[in-house]
């Protein structure tokens, strides 16, 4: 049986387009520096270090040896995450295990983005095969359009949906101070917007954001002696994806590894009602589209029907089931960063909800790869 | 946090040109042949599970099992239908090519006829008005004489009435 283990320290800088003034190095030192000071602890209290960003977006490799003055990693043990934009989560994931385990009580744990130093959409397109399809991929954006295009024909959500989506993103960021694009847009604003890659408009796709999360995991005995609210890390699930017709429902049934992990995740956790027995659901949500469809993908509701519940309000800031109170990933994407920000600002929500929201709920929280 | 030093600072500019030769291997080279050779498009099977692979795959992705037995090879397409696209209509970097691609740039999911699973290949239309989900594609295939063992022998899918 695993040990559990809890947020105890998060801390994260402000999140911009551009930072000329600072380098990657400053921004890891500012978010572990917060982390501390939020746990109440030193450098020399952490017992493991964890790094997640991904070598080819900023140009350099093993930056997290060339950068491990700034985390404080030097004479630590841990390891780099080095998968695409789930590389946060999969870091805190990383933290998990070794308190799980029982091998460390207290890991510093530590994403970043510099999104501002190289083109991060030619760097992404490398994970294909380069005889292949790397001449068609563009990106993130190109694969994250080709879903919404097929989501659109299944689901019948609609153009505007997605700008309904990205009208309530807004007023979240408004709200928080240290999000990227905190301009408040109306549905029209986002209809406006210039196409970037159809379906998907300006306002629709992620901001290039660059900022640094850094959080400090306990075990439960140190955890209770760090913290007063200490957040627990209940579970998580990964799963890989298999490249073919599967997530279009070709051939055979339709298939995701999002299902897969929501259908994992609520049943280990004796969870058959997902939107009435948890609260706040925190995703990474890198284009409108993505909350109405990856709602229906991790089972939180019945096919079809995401978009239906964002035409009735539900998933705004004070709706009956607010997703990325925070703004997300469509006002704030600094990708080393924005999944391990997820986990950090569900964390928040749960120490300091935005309703009512007993303290000793659970976070629980679903991460794709 | 308040920043204090608002102000660029030196910044170091440098375009990496790195040389690479990946190699496709056996699979991948027996496709590209054929293109090249025959202008075929193969779809390589799973002896265990029986799915037919364009684009083709070494190994199958559910049951780890290698697929190269040649025997069990099929011609597909190349005729097909469009699963679902995307059209860029901003210009992105390429890491193929290192240019600014050109756009419209329209490409499209697609199920070869005989496969199992989809291929993305850029499309002939461009205009989104004219791009229908499910509808019928066709493989442009260049001739032999300008065929070169790539994936750019073929040109594009262009759109087609049955
Ligand atoms: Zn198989």
């Amino acid at each position: 049986m695993a040990n559990r283990v809890a947020i105890v320290g998060i801390g994260q800088t402000t999140h911009s387009g551009r930072r000329p003034y600072v380098n990657d190095g400053e921004l890891i030192y500012d978010a572990v520096t917060r982390a501390l000071e939020d746990a109440g602890l030193t450098i020399n209290d952490m017992e493991a270090v964890m790094a997640g960003n991904m070598d080819m977006f900023e140009g350099h490799h093993l930056n997290d040896a060339m950068l491990n003055l700034y985390s404080g990693a030097a004479g630590r043990p841990g390891f780099k995450m080095n998968t695409g934009g789930t590389v946060g989560t999969m870091t805190a994931i990383q933290g998990w295990y070794h308190i799980a385990s029982g091998l460390y009580d207290v890991c510093l744990v530590i994403g970043w983005e510099k999104h501002d130093e190289g083109p991060a959409t030619p760097a992404i397109s490398t994970i294909t095969d380069p005889a292949v399809d790397r001449h068609f991929l563009v990106g993130a954006i190109g694969g994250l359009a080709t879903v919404s295009v097929a989501y659109m024909q299944r689901s019948g959500c609609k153009l505007e949906h997605a700008a309904m989506v990205r009208a309530n993103a807004s007023q979240a960021a408004h709200r928080n101070p240290m999000a990227h694009m905190r301009e408040i847009y109306s549905v029209e604003d986002v209809m406006k917007a210039r196409m970037v890659m159809y379906p998907l408009n300006l306002l629709m796709c992620c901001p290039t954001s660059l900022g640094a999360t850094a959080m400090v995991l306990a075990s439960e005995s140190k955890a209770k002696k760090i913290c007063k609210k200490p957040v627990w890390m209940k579970d998580h699930v990964t799963v890989h994806v298999e490249y073919g017709g599967a997530q279009f429902g070709i051939g055979e049934k339709r298939w995701t590894s999002h299902m897969e992990a929501g259908a994992k995740l609520f049943k280990r956790n004796h969870i058959t009602k997902p939107m009435q027995e948890t609260q706040v659901f925190e995703m990474y949500d890198p284009f409108a589209f993505a909350i109405p469809m990856w709602l229906e993908d991790f089972l939180v509701c019945e096919p079809n029907e995401g978009w239906k519940l964002i035409e009735k309000g539900a998933l705004k800031l004070e709706g009956e089931y607010p997703v990325s109170p925070s703004g997300g990933v469509l006002c704030t994407n600094s990708i080393g960063d924005s999944a391990i920000l997820r986990v950090a600002e569900a964390a928040l929500q749960l120490r300091q909800p935005i309703r009512r929201c007993t303290l000793h709920q659970l976070y629980r929280r679903l991460r794709h790869t | 946090m308040k920043e204090k030093v608002q102000e660029e600072l030196i910044y170091i500019n440098k375009t990496m040109k790195i040389p690479y030769k990946w190699r496709t291997g056996e699979v991948w080279g027996e496709f590209f042949r054929e293109l090249k050779e025959n202008g075929i498009i193969y779809a390589n099977q799973c002896p265990t599970c029986g799915r037919a692979f364009c684009l083709p795959k070494d190994v199958c992705t559910r049951d780890h099992t290698r697929c190269t037995d040649r025997s069990k090879w099929i011609p597909v397409g190349p005729k097909g239908t469009l699963v679902t696209y995307f059209m860029a209509e901003q210009s992105f970097l390429l890491p193929t090519t290192g240019e600014m691609l050109k756009i419209p740039f329209a490409v499209g999911i697609i199920l070869l006829d005989g496969a199992t699973v989809i291929l993305q290949h850029q499309l002939e239309e461009t205009d989104e008005e004219k791009i229908k989900i499910f509808m019928r594609v066709e493989a442009v295939i260049k001739p032999k004489a300008e065929r070169k063992g790539n994936i750019f022998d073929i040109v594009h899918f262009k759109t087609i009435t049955e």
